[in-house]
């Protein structure tokens, strides 16, 4: 079907514009103003397929996509409206149904006929763009895939103008540097980075520019976790004139590879220093048993130089007699995998080049490298530390000899209390062995009534850390017998401070304690006896305290009798009387059986002595007490002091009772300084006075009764002592008395006769 | 037996004290009784004859001590001392500072009133000898100055005239004076003159 057959109009309109439209080569439509179709070239409907009937009115916008139609008709319409000019691209459907991408636009605008009344016209071409669109999306297609690759890239990369404005930036770019525009194009360095930066980056940007050849760099820069080294390879961009308008950048951070680099040069490094460096000899050895490789080590141990070694067997560092022993265990081993020997620390024989045979470590390590197996060897010169050893443990014996020789018992113990050692006299001692002395066995052999004591003490030390010092009670083996032992212990502490070890000893001080206990025994005997006196002294004490009831008794019964005589002596009188009588009576047995108590005879000797000398034995015998009461003490004693006539007991028994007592009245009272002087010297009479004196208590109210029968301050005090110490040194002639010290005390003086010419 | 006398007793034991009394009283004597001899030293001095049974062990000062106190306070009493034990350089001592008796307990009763009754009699004969000095005294008080010096020189043997010399005075005078201070003195004699300025010159210089 052709136009012409098929529209009757056809006929009507001027034959020149239809033969002009069809004349073009391109698809071509005719449209009146109302936007209608009036008709279409050949060309138009060949392509559509579609009758002219279709196409008039706007039945010919039935053949573009439905896609595309509504675009189409509203730029249509538009155009109408306003008489602007019309071009839209559109697919439209080609008789087979496919369709192809038009440029649909107004080619010409036909003035109406002034003739007639026809119209306004005009010309769309329909140009087949069909080629140019898939070239176009084929295009954009791989622009996308482009830009997906970039923007997925973990490498930096970037393109900037000539002027350094930046036209693309991927996205590991901007995270990299920090940027957070979404949009960078435009902007240059100066915009985006820290000045420094901008400046390197700018001028590597130049030496590319100007150089026309890609170059890399290398950047250090700082990002948020530290610094980070980059290569950034940069290249020109050329236009298709072979013009550079840009500059292309890709950048990849090599911080991690330069670590790993260095790392790996490090160890490199650090196991050629350890070869070269190592004290030990290193030595590799083939499967033939030839040393591959020897370390400068090796010179000093072996006095080889490394390089003569190289390819020699091994055997040449072992002394002959090892030769046979290694090479047959080395075939073995390649053999069986059989090791003949430890392979991790063995000591072994060297030789050195000299010829010398010296001590050595060796370990040996395997490994397989290109199918053959290679041992490397490391050899330590051992002849020191053997040295050293042997040293040490000629020190050992030394000291173990002397710890198991020395003539005491020594034992140490771990920081919590568990003893770890008794040396052989403690173990001797005890009768118990090594291992049931450790940790409390030991107490096996305490007194059962000292274990409770001991542990307390013992436990507190060790958690106090205080030194240990305990008497006891120890079963000594050879004889089944407690004897009283005495155990002290100090810690061993390291620099901080903690406690490492404690050391002890044990002394068996019975034979010492008993002395001391027969000593104290004589000092309580000696002062009991001081408390008597001979039967003369004893006498003035018994006449004074009996003779008082017995006068009272004789009185009154003389004096009953008187009565009688004069026939006056009344009942009642008499019965008094003898009340008191029979009282009396009674008193004066009493007394007798107190004194009967403390009886003792002791022959009185006098003989001429030096005071002086007396006063040193009492101090002797003084001193436990004196020690013991924590009573300090001084001595005065003249050079010039005469001789004097005495019994040198007697004297004794005078000054311990006057220190006794001072001792007590001292202990008595707290709070003051515990001082006790002795002093001799000669008086004005030219007789020796011996005065002791005390910062106790004092006198006091009782100073009058002092030296009263009896009389006594004391809880067990027998009343005797200052009236006998009187009567004692009035016997020799002298006199006691007792005096108020200053500030506070008292002061017991006597007086002796100097005992004149008489030599004897 | 005599009433106007004391006897003091000075001991701590009270036994003994109450049986001293008690013997005493049988003797008809008055006693006293002081357990320390600080006590008796408190009681107003007796103005009749008295003495002191002391025993030598005192609380307090001792006898001893005590009668060495008693001297330097000027207190004139015959002491018997008693003591429990014989102790010869005690009584010696004692005695030399002039003690009656020094007797060991227990004593005989007989020995201890004969040694009261001595102390007594010597206390008595004290005090009447003091009382004629004292009389002597203030007979020898009321002569004129002039008349004490005469006498003193008569005394002293010198003759009327070697007094009238000496005075410068007419022996004449010297007699008149002479005389008249033998009346005041109411001396019989010479002799009793003499006796009677020696005691006054010499005051109880021989208490006990």
């Amino acid at each position: 079907m052709t136009a012409e057959t098929q529209s009757p109009a056809q006929t009507s309109e001027p034959l020149d514009l239809q033969m002009l439209i069809e004349t073009i080569p391109a698809m071509v439509v005719c449209a009146l103003p109302d936007g209608s179709v009036e008709f279409a070239n050949r060309a138009w409907q060949e392509y559509t397929g579609g009758s002219l009937q279709q196409l008039t009115g706007s039945g010919w916008q039935t053949v573009i996509h439905p896609d595309d139609v509504r675009g189409f008709a509203e730029e249509w319409n538009a155009s109408l409206s306003t008489g602007k000019p019309f071009a839209t691209e559109a697919r439209m459907r080609r008789a087979d149904g496919k369709y192809h991408w038009f440029l649909i636009r107004k080619a010409l605008a036909i003035p109406p006929n002034q003739s007639d009344d026809s119209s306004l016209r005009t010309l769309i071409a329909c140009e087949d763009i069909n080629d140019r669109k898939q070239a176009e999306a084929k295009q954009r297609q791989s622009e996308i895939q482009l830009q997906v690759f970039f923007e997925n890239s973990p490498n930096m990369i970037f393109l900037k103008d000539r002027k350094g404005r930046y036209i693309y930036a991927n996205r590991e770019f901007k995270r990299v540097r920090s940027i957070t525009e979404e949009h960078i194009n435009g902007k240059t360095d100066d915009e985006l980075f820290p000045a420094e930066q901008a400046t390197t980056f700018q001028a590597s940007d130049r030496r590319v520019l100007e150089a026309g050849v890609p170059i890399d760099f290398e950047h250090v820069t700082m990002q948020n976790d530290g610094e980070h080294t980059s290569i950034a390879q940069k290249f020109p961009l050329f236009n298709a004139d072979g013009e550079i308008y840009g500059i292309g950048g890709i950048v990849t951070d090599i911080t991690e590879r330069k670590r790993e680099e260095a790392a790996r040069r490090y160890i490199e490094e650090s196991h050629r220093l350890v070869l070269e460096t190592a004290s030990d000899a290193v030595i590799t050895m083939d499967e033939n048993g030839a040393i591959g490789f020897a370390n400068p080590a090796t010179m000093r141990i072996f006095g080889y130089h490394p390089t003569e070694l190289i390819g020699k067997k091994l055997t040449v560092l072992m002394p002959e007699w090892m030769r046979k022993l290694h090479d047959g265990g080395f075939r073995r081993y390649l053999a069986t995998g059989q090791r003949h020997i430890n392979w991790q620390g063995t000591e072994l024989t060297g030789l050195r080049k000299t010829g010398e045979e010296f001590p050595v470590e060796v370990s040996f390590g395997e490994l397989t490298r290109d199918g053959h197996k290679v041992f490397t060897g490391f050899i330590r010169d051992i002849s020191a530390r053997k040295n050293a050893e042997e040293k040490l443990r000629a020190s050992e014996r030394s000291l173990r000899e002397l710890t198991e020789t020395i003539p005491q018992m020594l034992w140490s113990a771990e920081p919590d209390g568990a003893v770890d050692y008794c040396n052989q006299r403690a173990l001797d001692y005890t009768g118990l062995s090594a291992e049931q002395v450790r940790g409390a066995g030991w107490m096996k052999t305490v007194h059962r009534d000292d274990i409770e004591s001991m542990s307390r003490a013992w436990t507190t030390a060790v958690s106090s850390g205080e030194p240990f010092q305990q008497e006891f009670r120890s079963l000594r083996a050879a004889d089944q017998t407690y004897r009283w032992c005495i155990s002290r212990a100090l810690p061993l502490r390291d620099p901080n401070g903690r406690i490492l070890k404690w050391f002890g000893t044990v002394v068996d001080l019975h034979d010492w304690r008993e002395a001391q206990q027969a000593l104290r025994m004589t000092q309580a005997e000696l002062a009991r006896v001081s408390r008597l006196t001979t039967m003369g002294e004893l006498a003035a004490s018994i006449a004074h305290e009996v003779n008082q009831p017995l006068t009272a008794v004789t009185n009154n019964g003389s004096a009953c009798l008187r009565l009688l005589a004069n026939r006056s002596l009344e009942p009642e009188v008499l019965r008094r009387a003898l009340e008191e009588i029979v009282a009396d009576g009674t008193r004066a047995s009493a007394v007798i059986a107190r004194i009967r108590g403390f009886i003792k005879k002791a022959p009185v000797e006098k003989t001429v002595l030096d005071v002086n000398e007396v006063i040193q034995e009492v101090l002797a015998l003084a001193a436990h007490e004196l020690h013991k009461n924590q009573v300090l003490f001084e001595c005065q004693l003249s050079n010039t002091l005469p001789l004097v006539r005495a019994d040198r007991i007697q004297l004794q028994q005078v000054l311990l009772n006057l220190i006794m007592n001072s001792i007590e009245a001292m202990t008595g009272a707290a709070n003051q300084s515990r001082v006790l002087a002795v002093e001799s010297r000669v008086d004005e009479s030219g007789d020796v006075l011996v005065a002791v004196r005390d910062s106790g208590p004092g006198l006091g109210s009782q100073e009058d009764r002092l030296f009263t029968p009896f009389f006594t301050t004391k809880a067990n005090g027998m009343g005797m002592g200052l009236p006998i110490s009187r009567s004692l040194i009035e016997s020799h002639g002298g006199r006691l008395w007792a005096t108020t010290n200053s500030p506070h005390g008292a002061v017991f003086s006597f007086t002796l006769p100097a005992a004149g010419e008489s030599p004897s | 037996m005599t009433t106007a006398s004391l006897v003091f007793v000075v001991d701590d034991d009270p036994s003994v004290r109450s049986s001293l009394k008690f013997l005493l009283s049988t003797v008809g004597l008055q006693a006293e009784t002081f357990e320390s001899a600080d006590s008796f030293l408190c009681r107003k001095p007796a103005d009749i004859p008295s003495c002191l049974v002391l025993d030598v062990r005192l609380p307090g000062l001792s006898g001893l001590d005590f009668q060495r106190e008693l001297a330097t306070r000027n207190v004139c009493i015959p002491i018997v001392f008693l003591t429990g034990h014989g102790d010869i350089p005690m009584s010696v001592r004692a005695m030399k500072a002039g003690a009656v008796e020094f007797l060991t307990k227990p004593f005989r009763d007989q020995e201890l009133l004969d040694a009261v009754r001595v102390a007594l009699d010597r206390d008595r004969a004290r005090r009447k000898h003091d009382m004629e000095v004292a009389d002597l005294r203030q007979r020898f008080d009321s002569l004129t100055s002039r008349e004490q010096e005469v006498v003193s020189m008569v005394v002293a043997g010198m003759l009327n005239k070697q007094i009238a010399a000496e005075l410068g005075t007419a022996e004449s005078t010297v007699k008149v004076q002479r005389s008249r201070a033998m009346e005041k003195m109411q001396a019989a004699s010479l002799a009793e003159l003499i006796r009677m300025i020696e005691k006054v010159k010499a005051p109880s210089e021989k208490a006990s």
